[in-house]
């Protein structure tokens, strides 16, 4: 791919709403403890249930601070965190001050946003209405929130960006794959910047799903969040004067089924290793170029024992392996831009605490040193399917 | 329904196993909700029995991201499996992003299209936003009453030309260009304007390296509800201010197959390229005289069909609008446009990238495609 200019970034995550307080919170993670209770569902009736200290939430979340207050009632927390992030990464990216377009046009501007569950929030509220009640009593003004293209399509609206809007469905791989989406657009010329990234709301059915699994320990932590980046071709970016945060270079892709004919859930090692080597041919570097890598690991031994495995064969044993979701929580359709807003962090200059280090700190078992400075970084992520992405992004030249 | 349709559209394609497997096979998919039923048993089970009714093993079975994984598993695909969420529209955006990782060298062939299943929420919806129909689907009539929901699953296969040729395939059509844009209005209605609207429509055409007089004919969105038809008419009138273009609605057969409904309709257009057929709008009784376009009333009708359009609108303010030709029929090669505001790097890259390509779509016999 051409080298395509982050110029700008929206965070709501669970360490700090905004592009300085998630920079802040990645060099001085808040301490759990501090956190206020859950606000996205009713915790009463767990009460006693150690998995629900698992759960983390974007803290104190208000998003009329960002958006005023008319007009909120009827989205849900999905799009609400969406839109907040739309509307910091246009103002840092400089498109936009005091919410008008002061550079390009609303025209040339679009939206790729990945999410993986849709708004359970809504889905599950008319559900119960229909069962308990009758369907006939469900809100017609939610009702649209329960399609899975809603958050975008909102997030259009509230930011008005109507060169094109996609979203993006593909698990956990989805933050990664809304780049390579917006990579084709911009190779086909239909937007002149792209607000790329994802978002994934916390909920009760959302909870419960992972807890069923049994997918929430102490070392697997389920989270919540929206990252968008403006992403702009590089001479465009530089042409408009923008500030480049970082580059993006390479993305790979790969889909590895299981030999049998298995079960549906499939951590492929090949598939992460493939989608890997092929984002690094396509940045034009090897593996010896890559400083440091901001992996998927989540918790999940079966995943997280596969994933290193592909890092190390691609990589090799003494690559340096960080795990940004032991901070921020799985956040599943937003974990691939979770992962890019850390990367791109370090490539500001933010040095990857002690927190989001994978220890031992490499793909192999003995210790590798974190380089001095960061240039390159791999972002990967593996999905629950047999599906993996890489990206590589580099310091701004 | 989408794992039958894809075999189907292997079978009709003649690809071989070798022909499916590895890394430059990609499976493209578009729905609007995906396996809804899934998550409609699961939420049923725990407002019915508490979190204890809830199956572990039908969790992992949830997501609009699935049904891309389980097209690959079956065929062997290893390229990109995406599922793009875009509501009615959904089915032209596979299709057309499918073509550009064609022409950008990115897979030699690509297994699209889109697929929904009928289910209680969507129903409910639809009547709670009083856009349903009591019987039947009457799009551009005066007095349409609405839309009539449907279900189905529409798979295309295309293929970089050089593919294609390789193999010795006959094409069945070419996929043009595809133009896209957002409303940024409302997120359910369509602008009243329906500028957004008449720039996909334009694009698609600019891309296909055509001009309005060589558009022969134009699937509608066509929905059955007043908003849709009103914008779709100003599309027309804008977009052909000289020619009446003929333009008709499957949905009115097919009803409303809301994600699935542009594959389904993709079909349509390939099957009219092969036929020199339009397919009717039926039910259509009293002429609406704020929608004066050139409907294709109730009775098939010949005409020639080298260059068609398949347009559609949904939730979100999404646009899409493919163009689907006669294989030869467009400009060789297919004209990717230039990106208009870049420099001569970004320009560069692109051509060392892009390769003369005419993906082709071969078509299954869609579960609906009797009714068309």
């Amino acid at each position: 791919m051409s080298p395509r200019a982050i110029t700008g970034l929206g965070i709501a995550s669970t360490i700090g709403i905004g592009k300085e307080a998630f920079f802040a919170g990645l060099r001085h993670p808040p301490a759990i403890v501090d956190r206020a209770p859950l606000s996205s569902f009713d915790p009463a009736k767990y009460v006693g249930d150690d998995t629900l200290a698992q759960v983390l939430e974007v803290p104190n979340f208000d998003p009329a601070k960002y958006l005023g207050d008319k007009g909120l009632r009827t989205l849900d927390r999905l799009t609400k965190l969406l839109v907040v992030a739309a509307r910091l990464c246009l103002h840092d990216a400089g498109l936009k001050k005091d919410n008008q377009y002061i550079q390009s046009s609303p025209e040339r501007v679009g939206l790729c946003c990945s999410n993986a569950y849709g708004s359970l929030e809504a889905i599950t509220e008319l559900d119960r209405v229909a069962k308990l009640e009758d369907a006939r009593y469900i809100n017609p003004a939610k009702f649209p929130n329960t399609v899975s293209n809603s958050a975008s399509g909102y997030v259009s609206i509230w930011e008005d960006l109507r060169a094109l809007n996609v979203a993006v469905s593909d698990g956990n791989c989805g933050g990664l794959d809304a780049v390579a989406c917006a990579d084709v657009y911009f190779e086909t010329g239909r937007a002149d910047a792209i607000i790329v990234g994802g978002g994934e709301a916390m909920s009760e059915a959302l909870f419960l799903a992972f807890h069923k699994l049994g997918a929430l320990s102490p070392r697997a932590l389920l989270g919540e969040g929206a990252a968008l980046f403006s992403l702009e071709p590089l001479d465009l970016a530089i042409e408009r004067g923008a500030p480049i945060l970082a580059e993006v270079t390479g993305y790979g892709t790969s889909f590895v089924a299981p030999d049998t004919e298995g079960g549906l859930i499939h951590p492929s090692a090949e598939a992460m290793e493939r989608a890997i080597t092929n984002a690094l041919a396509e940045a034009g570097i090897t593996a010896a170029d890559v400083d440091i890598c901001a992996s998927s690991l989540s918790g999940l031994k079966a995943f997280d024992a596969r994933e290193l495995t592909a890092i190390g064969k691609a990589i090799g044993p003494n690559a340096c392996v960080a795990q940004p979701k032991a901070l921020l929580g799985e956040t599943l359709g937003a974990g691939g831009a979770m992962g890019m807003a850390t990367a791109l962090a370090w490539l500001q200059g933010v040095s990857p605490c002690a927190e989001v280090l994978r220890t031992p700190s490499n793909a192999g078992h003995g210790e590798t040193l974190l380089p001095e400075r960061l240039d390159t970084v791999l972002v990967t992520t593996m999905g629950y399917y047999g599906n993996a992405s890489a990206v590589v992004m580099r310091r701004a030249q | 329904m989408t794992l039958a349709a894809a075999r189907m559209a292997v079978e009709d394609a003649g690809l071989k196993k070798t022909h499916l497997s590895g890394p430059r096979v990609a499976v493209v998919l578009g729905t609007t909700m995906g396996e809804a039923d899934v998550l409609e048993d699961l939420d049923d089970a725990w407002i019915q029995r508490g979190q204890r009714g809830i199956k572990k093993g039908m969790i992992p079975k949830y997501g609009s991201t699935l049904l891309p994984i389980h097209v690959a598993r079956s065929l062997g695909a290893e390229g990109m499996v995406l599922t793009l969420p875009a509501a009615c529209a959904a089915g032209n955006y596979a299709i057309g992003f499918a073509a550009d990782l064609i022409r950008s060298g990115r897979a030699d062939v690509v297994i699209t299209g889109a697929a929904e299943l009928l289910q209680e929420l969507q129903f409910s919806g639809f009547v709670r936003l009083a856009a349903m129909a009591q019987n039947r689907c009457q799009p551009f009539d005066l007095n349409r009453q609405g839309l009539i929901l449907g279900e189905g699953a529409a798979l295309l296969v295309l293929e970089s030309e050089e593919h294609a040729v390789r193999r010795g395939a006959t094409a069945q059509a070419e996929v043009g260009g595809y133009g896209l844009s957002c409303d940024a209005y409302h997120i359910t209605r369509p602008h009243p304007d329906a500028a957004g609207s008449i720039t996909a429509m334009r694009d698609a055409i600019e891309r296909s390296g055509i001009t309005p007089d060589d558009v022969d004919f134009v699937n509608a969105h066509g929905t059955g509800t007043r908003a849709n038809d009103l914008a779709e008419a100003k599309v027309m009138k804008e977009v052909f201010p000289h020619r009446r273009v003929p333009i008709s609605s499957v949905k009115s057969m097919l009803g409303h197959c809301m994600g699935a409904a542009s594959a389904l309709e993709a079909v349509a257009c390939v099957m009219t390229l092969e036929t020199n057929i339009y397919p009717p709008t039926i039910g259509y009784e009293t002429p609406d005289p704020d929608c004066n376009v050139e409907l294709v009333a109730n009775e098939a009708r010949s005409g020639r069909a080298d260059i068609i359009l398949n347009n559609s609108l949904a939730f979100g303010g999404y646009n899409a609008v493919t163009c689907f030709a006669r294989p030869g029929k467009l400009p060789q090669p297919v004209r990717l446009p230039r990106p208009r505001t870049h420099g001569a790097a970004g320009k560069a890259a692109f051509n060392s990238t892009a390769r003369r390509i005419a993906p082709e779509s071969e078509l299954p016999p869609p579960p609906n495609a009797s009714a068309a």
